[in-house]
C-alpha cells in the first residue's frame, strides 16, 4: 500500500523501501538499491505551478525546496534536507505562514511540476523519413497514416519530409507549381556541414534564396525566417501541400532485378535527417520518424547486401562472428544516435516488414534518444496504423502525451550516491557530490538526457550507500533522493517536475527484518531484468543467466528461512515469494533466450523492457493469463500448462501479444457454430468475453500488441505454449551444476517446480 | 586605291572551266567550293602558284530544291564506295566507271527501271545522274548497329544570379513555348530540362504528375542522376507538363542569389541522361563556370592586354574536350549559347561543342532591358535554332579522285578516321573546311571530283544520305590556276588556318602567315608575267585582285587584330566563326557590306518571292566613302548599322525615321518605323531583303553621326588607317615592298 501510494504520487518504485544504513550492509542485500522512475507519469491531480522552483543557495547543492525541508516561518528561512544549508525564502514568499503554505512544502506534494512561463520554447519539429522501397499497398497505407497524422499534429509544429530508396530526397515544403526536393546519393555519408551546404541552409545562403518560388510577393524584413524553413514548415502552412506531396509520392523508381533486394539507403537518409536538424534546430524538441520497410542495403549503415541469396544475419551468425556488415552498421547508427541525443532530437523507428530491417543495428537511435521502436509485419496493418495514431494521443487537457528535450537530475543526501541509470537516455557527464565511483548502467553522472518522453517511459536508477558502518545515522534519520526532470512539454512550455522521496534508514545488522519488510519484489524483478538485459548487450548469454542464478540463490540465502541442508525447510516471506518465479520466467523469456528470435526481434523486445513502466515490464517478464469458463467470472490463473483446460478459454497478455486460446471442447463447440444458436446465448457471451477484454488492451497499449486467436492444437497455439510453465512435460532433464552455485545452469524446458526444488537445494546448501 | 574593286552586285565566284554538260549539273558553290577551280596537275605546280589548296563545304545547307529518292538499291562503287554521280562515265548500258577510283562497276538492273513508266531507259535520266546534290532515304543496312535514334533534346539552363539578371530565361522559355509544336520531332521525340547554378536542378516531367517535380542535386563533385527515368520525357505525352514547366521556370528562379556556376557538373549529368539515346544538348551559359568539375579561373586581365600578342587563346583544361569526345562516341552533340558579359572562357568551354559537332552562339553582354536589339537577335536566332532542320548520329565522308589527299579538317566534329567526320548532330548552318594536297600527279585526268556524303538520322527517325559531288578541271598551266583561283574561298581557308595557328603558335605568327600568303602568291604570280608588265604596280591577277584587301581586313578582324580593346572571349568566338561559319557569312563578317542608302534604287534585285527590291552598289569600307549628307547601311552579318550623316535631309528623317530632322533622331533606335511613303517602303524593303539573306537574326542600330556608338560603325571602315594598323593603301605599299624584295 505504501509502495502503491508512492508510485502514484512520485512515479517511483524502489527495490528497497527501508535502506540499509551502511555500505557494507547494503552490498549484502544482493538486490541493489534501485528505483524505477516514471518522470512524466500522468498525474491529473498536480496543481498548476506557474513560477520557478526555489533552489538551495549552496552552489554545489541547488536542491529544490520540498516538503521534507525544515521551514522557519518566522525567519522566512528553510533548511535544505540535502545539505542542511539554511536558505532565506525569496521576497515573493514573504506572506507564507503555517496556515499559508506554498504547494512545494505541503507534504502531499512531494512531486510537483513547475511551468516556466518565461522560457519561450520553439514548437516541436517532426521530421518524417520515409522508405519508398515497399509494396504499393504498404506505401499507400503509410502515406495515409502520415496524411492522417497531419490533422493530429499541433498546428504550429514544424514538419519536414525526407524520402529514400536508392537515393535520399529532402523535400522542400510549401512550393507552388513545382514540387522541389534535394536529392542525395544513397551511398555517400555526409557530415552536417556538407548537408548544410548542399541544402543551402548554411550561413552563406542568401536570404532571397529561401524565397524561391514565392512568386513575387512583397519582399521585406518581415519575411526573414529561420533558414531551414524550406524543409521544415509549420503544419498550418503546409498541410495541404504535404498532403498532396505524399499523395503523389511513388515507389522508389529504380529498377530492382530478379534475385535482388531494393537498394535502400536507410543509413544515409537517417544521417541526413540528423544532420538537417542538427544544423537548424539544435536543442529544440524534434522527432525524426523513420518508416522503414526493409533493410538498408547500401552505403553507410547497410546491414545486408542486395543479393537475396544472402540472408540477413541471425543470432547464430552473430555468435559465430559471421557478420559482414553488422559492426560497421552499428558504429554508424550509434554515432548518429549520439549526435541526435546531443542535439536533443528523438529518433523513432517504425519498422514494418516480414523480414528483418536492421533494428538490431539501428536500436541505438531510439535507445539513446527516448524514441519509439515499433515493429510490425506491414504498414498496411491495424497494428501499425493504430500504434502510429497513438503516438499522437492526447491527455485530458487535449495535450500530447509527449515531452521533448528532457534532463533528469538526481540529488541524494550525503549517505547515498547514484551509480547509474538504465533506460532510453544518455549520460550528460555531470560529475558531482552525488555521483558514485561504481557504475551500474550509465554512470559517472548525476544528470541524464532523454530527448523524448512519454507518460509510461521509465528509467531505472541504481544507488550506492556510502555511509560507513562506523558512522551511524541518528535515530529517525532519513535518506533523501530528489529527481528533477526538466522537459519541453508538447505545448511548447518548459516544465520542471520535481519528486523528492524520503526513506528510513535501518541498521541491517540489527534490524534486518525492517529492511526485508521494505523489499519490493516487483520493482526488484524489473530492475534486475533491466540489469540483465543491459549486461546481455555486451556479455555472453550464458554468463548473464549464471549471474541471475547466482543473485537469486544469494537472495534466498540471505532472506530465506531454512535449516542448513534441508531444502524442505526453506520458506520465503510473502513479499519475496513471487520473486523466484519472476526470475524463472525472465530466464526463459525472449529477453535472454534469443535463439528463437531474430536479432531485430530481440532488439525490439529489449527496447520495450528498457523503456516501459513497472506494470508493463512485469507483464513482459511474466505474462498474465486469464481463464474464462462457465464456472464463474474470469479469473487470473497460473502461467502454467495446468491452466490449459478443454472447457476454458485462455487470454494471455505478454505485452507484445494478446493470445486468445480456445480449449479443445470450446473450440469444438465454436466450430459447430453453437454461438449462432439463440439457445446457446451464454456460449456466445463466453466467446465474447475474452475478445472484449483483449480489445480493451489492444486499444490502449503502445505499441499495439499482436492479436492472436487460436485454439487447442492450432498452429499459433505455440505462442501460449512457449510461455507457460511446462509443469506437465515429460522432459524433466535439468543441469544444475554440482560445483557450486556459480555453475548453476538450467535447461530451457525445466519446469518451475523443478527450478524451485533446485533453488531451495542450493540456497540451503552449506557448501555455498 | 579609289578604284571600285568590288562589283556592284558583290564579289563574283570564278567560272569553272568545264564542258557544258558538267557545268550545268555541278554542285553549287554555296555548298562545295575549292580554293582553286582549276586543279594543278602536280604538287610542284601547286607549290609554284603559292596558293593554298582546300575545299569548303556547307553540307546541310537549307535547300529549296533537293531531289530525294527512296530506292532499294543505292548504286556505289564497289571499290571506293563512291556514290554514283553525274560525273561518272558510262562504259555501256550495263557498266559505269567510277570517277574517283576508275573502277568499272556493274549497273544494277533496277537502276535503269523507271517505276513510273515501268520501262527501262537511259541511266542519264536518273536523279543521281542529273543532280550533283541528292538525298537518299537509306535502306536498313545504313543503320548504325541500332535502329535510328529518336530526336532527343535536352536543355541546360544557367539560372545563376547573373543569368536571372540578364532576363534571358523569360525569352528562352517563351520562345520555346511558342515553337514547341514546330521543333523537328515525331512521336518518339524526347525532351528534358536541367537548370544549374552551383547545384543542379532536374525536372521530373512524367505525364501523370499533377505538376513538375524539381529534383535538386547539390553534390556537384560526384554527379549522379536523381531518378532513373522521366527526366527526359516523350514530348507529345508530356507536352502539358513541359508547357507548365516553361511557364513557371522564370519565376521559379527569379530571386536566386547564387552566383556560382557548375557547368561542368551539369554537362556530366546531361551526358548521363542522354548517352543511351544520343541527341542534342543545348546549353545557355552566362558566366564563367567556377564550381565543381570543369571549374575555370579568370584568365583575362584587361590591364594585361598588350598590343603585340594575345595569350590564353587555347583551352585551360581538357575537361570539356574529353567530355565532348565521350558525347561524340554516344552520338550526343552540345550546342552553346554564350550570353556572358564578363569573361567566361569561351576558349575552354567551347571545346564541348567543337569536338561533339555542336554549334556555338555568342551574345556578348546580353541583357534583355539594356540591350533590346541583341535580345531580339537572341530570340530570332533561338527560334531558328529550335525549328531548323537537324540530323542526328551523323557521319560525313569526303572522297576525292585518286591522287588527291585530304589532310586537315576545320569545323566542329571529331575525326573518326582519315576521311570520316563524326557529327553527332548536323545543322544547316554548319560549315567545314579541308586542306588538300596532291599526292600523285593527275596527268591522266582532265577533271577531278570531290564527293561529300553525309549520313544522318532525320528528326522523324529516317536514315538519310545527302551526297554532294563537285567536278573541277585539271590544268598544267600556272596562268589557268591563277585565273581560276577563288579569292573568297582562299580567304575562308586562310582564316581557318590562321585560327589554328593563333592557338598552336601565336597570333603574330598567324598574322605573319596571312601576310606571307599574299606576298608569296603575288610574287609567284609576278614571276609569271613578263618583266615589262611588272614595273610600278603590284603584280596581281584579276581573280585575286581583292585578296590584299581581304587579307588586310582579316588582320583587322576581331579574331586576328592587335590592340587592347578586344576582349578575349570576343576574339576566341571570332576565331571559332572562322572555323565553322559558311564561307559567304565568314567573308561578310571579315569585310562587311556597306550600302549608300541615299542611292537606293540605282539597281534592283529579285527576292525569293519574285518581287523586285531596290538595291544599290556596294562601297568599299573607307570613311572616305561616308558623306555627311548620306545614309548608309553597314551589314556585318550578325549586326547591322543604319548610319545617318549629320547633313541628312529633313525629308528623309521624316519619311524614314518619323522624326522632323537629324537632331531629333533618338539615341538607341533599333528599328525603322513602318511609314507609308515610298522612301520608307523602299528602305525597309531593302533592309528586310538583306536580313532575309541569312539564317540568323542580326542586331540593328540606327547610328547618328554624332552618336556615342559611331565608333562601332567606323571601326568597320577597315581600309582606314588607325593608330595601330595600316590603311589599305599603306598595306598595299607594304606588300609591294615585300614582293619586290
Ligand atoms: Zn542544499
Ligand atoms: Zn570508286
Amino acid at each position: 500500500e505504501f509502495i502503491q501510494q508512492n508510485e502514484d504520487r512520485d512515479g517511483t518504485r524502489f527495490s528497497w523501501n527501508v535502506w540499509p544504513s551502511s555500505r557494507i550492509e547494503a552490498t549484502r542485500m544482493v538486490i541493489p538499491l534501485g528505483c524505477l522512475l516514471t518522470p512524466i507519469k500522468e498525474r491529473a491531480d498536480l496543481p498548476p505551478i506557474q513560477y520557478d522552483p526555489v533552489l538551495c543557495t549552496r552552489p554545489a547543492c541547488r536542491a529544490i525546496l520540498n516538503p521534507f525541508c525544515q521551514v522557519d516561518y518566522r525567519a522566512k528561512i528553510w533548511a535544505c534536507n540535502f545539505c542542511f544549508q539554511r536558505n532565506p525564502f525569496p521576497p515573493q514568499y514573504a506572506a507564507i505562514s503555517e496556515q499559508h503554505q506554498p504547494a512545494e512544502i505541503i507534504p502531499q506534494f512531494s512531486t510537483l511540476e513547475y511551468t516556466i512561463t518565461r522560457a519561450q520554447c520553439h514548437p516541436p519539429v517532426f521530421l518524417i523519413v520515409l522508405d519508398t522501397c515497399m509494396e504499393e499497398e504498404d506505401l499507400q497505407a503509410v502515406k495515409e497514416s502520415l496524411q492522417m497524422s497531419l490533422s493530429l499534429l499541433p498546428q504550429n509544429a514544424l514538419i519536414g519530409l525526407i524520402t529514400y530508396g536508392k537515393m535520399v530526397q529532402v523535400h522542400e515544403l510549401g512550393c507552388e507549381g513545382c514540387s522541389k526536393s534535394y536529392v542525395f546519393r544513397g551511398t555517400k555519408d555526409l557530415n552536417a556541414k556538407q548537408i548544410q551546404d548542399m541544402l543551402g541552409i548554411g550561413k552563406g545562403a542568401a536570404p532571397a534564396q529561401q524565397q524561391r518560388g514565392g512568386g513575387g510577393g512583397p519582399q521585406g524584413p518581415q519575411q526573414h525566417q529561420l533558414p531551414s524553413n524550406r524543409f521544415l514548415q509549420p503544419v498550418h502552412k503546409c498541410d495541404m501541400n504535404l498532403t498532396d506531396l505524399l499523395g503523389e509520392l511513388q515507389r522508389d523508381p529504380w529498377p530492382v532485378t530478379q534475385g535482388k533486394r531494393s537498394l535502400r539507403a536507410t543509413g544515409v537518409a537517417l544521417s541526413i535527417a540528423v544532420g538537417l536538424l542538427e544544423c537548424t534546430f539544435p536543442n529544440t524538441g524534434a522527432r525524426i520518424m523513420l518508416f522503414c520497410g526493409g533493410p538498408c542495403t547500401q552505403g553507410p549503415g547497410m546491414v545486408v547486401d542486395d543479393e537475396l541469396k544472402h540472408p540477413i544475419r541471425s543470432h547464430h551468425d552473430i555468435e559465430k562472428d559471421n557478420v559482414k556488415y553488422m559492426k560497421k552498421a552499428m558504429k554508424h547508427y550509434e554515432a548518429l544516435a549520439n549526435r541526435s541525443a546531443n542535439n536533443g532530437h528523438i529518433v523513432d523507428i517504425y519498422s514494418c516488414a516480414l523480414d528483418q530491417t536492421g533494428l538490431h543495428e539501428m536500436k541505438f537511435c531510439p535507445r539513446y534518444t527516448g524514441g519509439h521502436m515499433v515493429m510490425g509485419d506491414s504498414f498496411n496493418s491495424s497494428m501499425f496504423k493504430q500504434t502510429f495514431q497513438r503516438v499522437f494521443s492526447k491527455d485530458g487537457k487535449q495535450e500530447f502525451k509527449m515531452g521533448f528535450g528532457a534532463t533528469v537530475e538526481v540529488k541524494t543526501s550525503k549517505e547515498l550516491k547514484v551509480s547509474g541509470a538504465i533506460g532510453p537516455c544518455v549520460s550528460l557527464g555531470v560529475k558531482g557530490a552525488s555521483v558514485s565511483d561504481t557504475e551500474m548502467g550509465l554512470g559517472g553522472t548525476s544528470q541524464w538526457k532523454l530527448c523524448g518522453l512519454y507518460p509510461n517511459l521509465t528509467l531505472a536508477f541504481f544507488f550506492e550507500v556510502v555511509n560507513q558502518h562506523n558512522a551511524p545515522i541518528p535515530q529517525g534519520g532519513r535518506g533523501y533522493i530528489q529527481f528533477i526532470t526538466q522537459y519541453q512539454h508538447s505545448s511548447g512550455q518548459r516544465r520542471i517536475r520535481v519528486s523528492t522521496v524520503a526513506r528510513n534508514w535501518a541498521d541491517a545488522s540489527a534490524n534486518i527484518q525492517h529492511i526485508s519488510a521494505g523489499f519490493d519484489q516487483e520493482a526488484s524483478a524489473v530492475l534486475m531484468a533491466r540489469l540483465a538485459v543491459f549486461r546481455a548487450e555486451t556479455d555472453d548469454g550464458p554468463d548473464v543467466l549464471r549471474w541471475l542464478d547466482r543473485m537469486l540463490i544469494r537472495l534466498c540465502q540471505k532472506f530465506g528461512e531454512y535449516h542448513k541442508d534441508d531444502p524442505n525447510s526453506f520458506r520465503f516471506s510473502e513479499n519475496f515469494s513471487l520473486y523466484p518465479q519472476f526470475m524463472f520466467h525472465l530466464r526463459r523469456s525472449q529477453f535472454l533466450q534469443v535463439f528463437n528470435n531474430s536479432p531485430d526481434e530481440t532488439s525490439y523486445y529489449r527496447h520495450m523492457l528498457n523503456i516501459e513502466d513497472l506494470t508493463q515490464s512485469l507483464i513482459m517478464i511474466q505474462p498474465i493469463l486469464y481463464a474464462y469458463s462457465f464456472s464463474g467470472t474470469p479469473e487470473p490463473v497460473l502461467l502454467d500448462t495446468s491452466s490449459i483446460q478443454p472447457d476454458r478459454i485462455l487470454l494471455m497478455d505478454t505485452f507484445f501479444q494478446i493470445v486468445i486460446y480456445h480449449g479443445a471442447t470450446i473450440h469444438e463447440w465454436r466450430k459447430q457454430g453453437y454461438q449462432e444458436q439463440p439457445e446457446y446465448e451464454n456460449f456466445k457471451q463466453l466467446l465474447h468475453a475474452p475478445v472484449d477484454d483483449a480489445q480493451e488492451i489492444l486499444q490502449t497499449r503502445f505499441p499495439m500488441p499482436r492479436y492472436i486467436d487460436t485454439e487447442h492444437e492450432g498452429s499459433q497455439a505455440r505462442f501460449l505454449l512457449s510461455r507457460v510453465n511446462p509443469s506437465q512435460t515429460h522432459n524433466t532433464a535439468f543441469g544444475w551444476g554440482q560445483d557450486g552455485a556459480a555453475a548453476a545452469v538450467l535447461t530451457d524446458d525445466v519446469s518451475l517446480q523443478v527450478f524451485m526444488e533446485h533453488l531451495k537445494k542450493l540456497a540451503v546448501s552449506s557448501s555455498s | 586605291q579609289e578604284k571600285q574593286l568590288i562589283p556592284a552586285d558583290g564579289i563574283e565566284n570564278p567560272k569553272i572551266k568545264l564542258h557544258n554538260d558538267f557545268k550545268k549539273v555541278n554542285c553549287s558553290p554555296d555548298i562545295l567550293r575549292c580554293t582553286l577551280t582549276s586543279i594543278p596537275q602536280t604538287s610542284s605546280l601547286l607549290n609554284k602558284s603559292r596558293l593554298p589548296l582546300g575545299i569548303l563545304i556547307h553540307p546541310f545547307k537549307d535547300l529549296s530544291q533537293l531531289p530525294v529518292i527512296q530506292s532499294n538499291v543505292i548504286v556505289r562503287c564497289r571499290s571506293c564506295r563512291t556514290y554514283i554521280n553525274p560525273f561518272v562515265y558510262f562504259v555501256d548500258q550495263r557498266r559505269w566507271k567510277c570517277n574517283l577510283c576508275y573502277r568499272v562497276n556493274e549497273l544494277p538492273e533496277e537502276f535503269n527501271f523507271d517505276p513510273v513508266t515501268k520501262t527501262y531507259g537511259e541511266p542519264q535520266r536518273r536523279p543521281e545522274i542529273k543532280s550533283a546534290t541528292i538525298e537518299f532515304i537509306a535502306p536498313s543496312e545504313y543503320m548504325v548497329i541500332r535502329p535510328p535514334q529518336p530526336a532527343v533534346y535536352l536543355y541546360l539552363l544557367d539560372v545563376s544570379f547573373n543569368a536571372i539578371e540578364t532576363g534571358y530565361l523569360n525569352t528562352f522559355c517563351q520562345t520555346l513555348l511558342d515553337e514547341l509544336d514546330k521543333i523537328p520531332s515525331d512521336s518518339r521525340t524526347q525532351i528534358g530540362f536541367l537548370c544549374y547554378d552551383c547545384a543542379l536542378y532536374f525536372f521530373n516531367l512524367e505525364e501523370n504528375l499533377s505538376q513538375p517535380q524539381m529534383l535538386i542535386v547539390s553534390d556537384v563533385d560526384d554527379v549522379f542522376l536523381p531518378c532513373p527515368d522521366n527526366l527526359l520525357v516523350n514530348l507529345q505525352e508530356s507536352k502539358e507538363m513541359v508547357s507548365d514547366l516553361l511557364n513557371q521556370l522564370p519565376t521559379l528562379f527569379e530571386s536566386n542569389r547564387e552566383t556560382g556556376s557548375a557547368l561542368g557538373a551539369a554537362l556530366q549529368a546531361a551526358y548521363k541522361l542522354i548517352h543511351s539515346t544520343g541527341g542534342r544538348i543545348t546549353v545557355v551559359q552566362t558566366v564563367l563556370p567556377t564550381i565543381g568539375p570543369g571549374g575555370l579561373e579568370n584568365r583575362e586581365d584587361p590591364n594585361q592586354r598588350t598590343t603585340k600578342n594575345v595569350t590564353n587563346l587555347g583551352p585551360s583544361t581538357d575537361f570539356y574536350k574529353k567530355l565532348a569526345l565521350d558525347c561524340s562516341a554516344q552520338q550526343v552533340a552540345v550546342d552553346l549559347f554564350m550570353l556572358n558579359g564578363q569573361y567566361a572562357d569561351i576558349s575552354s568551354i567551347s571545346c564541348i561543342s567543337k569536338y561533339s559537332g555542336g554549334c556555338i552562339h555568342y551574345f556578348p553582354s546580353f541583357h534583355c532591358v539594356k540591350n533590346p536589339s541583341l535580345t531580339e537577335k537572341f530570340e530570332t536566332d533561338l527560334r531558328r535554332y529550335l525549328t531548323r532542320k537537324i540530323g542526328f548520329e551523323a557521319v560525313m565522308r569526303i572522297r576525292c579522285t585518286k591522287g588527291l589527299s585530304i589532310h586537315t579538317f576545320h569545323g566542329n566534329f571529331f575525326v573518326r578516321s582519315t576521311d570520316l567526320l563524326s557529327l553527332p548532330n548536323i545543322n544547316p548552318d554548319a560549315g567545314f573546311g579541308m586542306q588538300m594536297s596532291i599526292e600523285d600527279a593527275l596527268t591522266e585526268n582532265s577533271v577531278v571530283c570531290f564527293q561529300a556524303a553525309l549520313l544522318y538520322t532525320s528528326s522523324k527517325g529516317e536514315r538519310r544520305i545527302r551526297v554532294h559531288t563537285m567536278c573541277l578541271p585539271v590544268t598544267n598551266q600556272l596562268s589557268e590556276i591563277y585565273a581560276g583561283a577563288d579569292q573568297q574561298a582562299i580567304i575562308g581557308l586562310l582564316a581557318k588556318m590562321g585560327a589554328d595557328r593563333s592557338v598552336t603558335a601565336s597570333l603574330p605568327d598567324a598574322r605573319e602567315a596571312m601576310l606571307n600568303a599574299s606576298v608569296d602568291s603575288l610574287s609567284a604570280f609576278g614571276g609569271t608575267l613578263p618583266s615589262s608588265q611588272r614595273i610600278g604596280s603590284l603584280p596581281i591577277c584579276y581573280s585575286l585582285r581583292l585578296l590584299p584587301m581581304l587579307i588586310s581586313a582579316m588582320c583587322k578582324f576581331t579574331a586576328f587584330r592587335f590592340g587592347t580593346t578586344t576582349k578575349l572571349d570576343d576574339r576566341v568566338f571570332a576565331m571559332q566563326q572562322c572555323k565553322s561559319l559558311p564561307i559567304q557569312y565568314l567573308i561578310q563578317s571579315i569585310y562587311p557590306h556597306l550600302y549608300p542608302i541615299h542611292k537606293l534604287g540605282e539597281t534592283t534585285v529579285m527576292t525569293k518571292n519574285n518581287t523586285e527590291v531596290p538595291h544599290t552598289t556596294r562601297l568599299h569600307l573607307s570613311s572616305a566613302n561616308i558623306d555627311r549628307q548620306g545614309v548608309y547601311v553597314l551589314d556585318a552579318y550578325d549586326r547591322m548599322y543604319f548610319y545617318v550623316g549629320s547633313a541628312v535631309g529633313d525629308q528623309f528623317c521624316q519619311d524614314v525615321l518619323d522624326v522632323p530632322n537629324f537632331m531629333s533622331i533618338p539615341e538607341g533606335m533599333i528599328d525603322l518605323p513602318e511609314l507609308e511613303n515610298p522612301t520608307s517602303e523602299n528602305v525597309r524593303a531593302f533592309v528586310n531583303y538583306l536580313l532575309d539573306n541569312r539564317p540568323n537574326g542580326s542586331t540593328f542600330y540606327v547610328v547618328r553621326e554624332d552618336s556615342k556608338i559611331r565608333m562601332e560603325f567606323f571601326q568597320y571602315m577597315v581600309e582606314d588607317r588607325t593608330e595601330s594598323s595600316m590603311s589599305y593603301y599603306e598595306f598595299l605599299q607594304h606588300l609591294q615592298k615585300q614582293v619586290k624584295s
